[in-house]
């Protein structure tokens, strides 16, 4: 909040840019994350789809559904996924039609 | 504004009609791109999203200097922001809410329960509002965060003006009664 007081007083306008452009603070917001491919094995897809509350993470043959409309971003997965996951820092996912939310990331081939 | 006398094509007066149609379309494009209703209906949300919903109207986010309003009078929206996993005892809400607007209107579906992910079908909810409305844009997030929101908003304009574009200016030929 504090940032918004002295932008305000330094500037006199405290209203963001957007949609001209994204202020640098929506970096710290709570995003959807982004998996790595290379990273993601049978297991780790398996233990993520059973720690996801929201049941947006799925494991469909080599792929890995990733449903981001129901997603809560809770934050689970990121923890337990390590350096397979990152917060993805996007929130302009407004999509028209729902499949158009739902990721199909590949999983790794091989042994764990 | 004066009549122009109707013409054959090519005729002076065929031309003012053209021109005048031109104006008029390019006033409602006008109209609809610089001001647009919002009315938001809860079907069972916590508030998490209202909380953000209502913080569009703070000065950080300004949504006024877009041209959007929020109204309470579903008869004056354009666009019905939807909230919640859509419980069953909001059918008749809803439905009314939906019936009263007038065309062309856009539903956006808001948050994580309201795109599905929080709550399965049963007795109680739909579990996603699609189910009961026809959602034109979905906004994913739990809750959305305002920049989320305007950008949802943003494309549902962008919806709105192709259902615009849609419509023909001209009342439907009724037989003599």
């Amino acid at each position: 909040m504090t940032f918004w007081f002295w932008r305000g007083l330094r500037r006199g306008v405290v209203t963001t840019s957007y949609p001209a452009a994204l202020d640098r603070w929506t970096a710290t917001l709570p995003t959807p994350p982004t998996f790595f491919p290379d990273l993601l094995t049978t297991a780790l897809v398996d233990r993520l789809s059973a720690l996801c509350p929201a049941g947006a993470l799925e494991r469909q043959g080599s792929e890995m559904t990733y449903d981001v409309g129901a997603c809560t971003a809770c934050g689970r997965c990121l923890v337990a996924a390590g350096a397979a996951a990152r917060p993805s820092g996007e929130l302009e996912l407004a999509a028209t039609a729902r499949r158009q939310l739902v990721k199909r990331v590949p999983i790794r081939a091989g042994p764990a | 504004m004066s009549a122009e006398p109707t013409g054959a094509p090519g005729s002076p007066g065929s031309e003012a009609e053209a021109r005048l149609a031109g104006e008029l379309a390019g006033q409602v494009a006008g109209m609809f791109g610089r001001s647009l209703h919002i009315r938001t209906i809860d079907t069972g949300s916590c508030a998490a999203c209202e909380s953000e919903i209502r913080l569009l109207v703070a000065p950080h986010y300004d949504l006024h200097r877009l041209g959007f309003f929020f109204t309470p009078a579903p008869r004056h929206a354009d666009l019905l922001l939807v909230t919640g996993p859509g419980v069953r005892a909001m059918d008749t809400a809803v439905a009314k809410t939906f019936a009263a607007m007038p065309d062309p209107k856009v539903v956006v579906a808001t948050g994580a329960c309201a795109l599905g992910g929080v709550y399965a079908e049963n007795g109680f909810v739909h579990g996603a509002v699609d189910r009961v409305l026809p959602v034109d844009v979905y906004v994913p997030g739990c809750p959305p965060s305002p920049l989320a929101l305007l950008h949802g908003l943003l494309v549902a304009v962008g919806r709105l003006r192709e259902k615009v574009s849609a419509l023909e200016f001209a009342d439907p030929v009724e037989g003599p009664s």
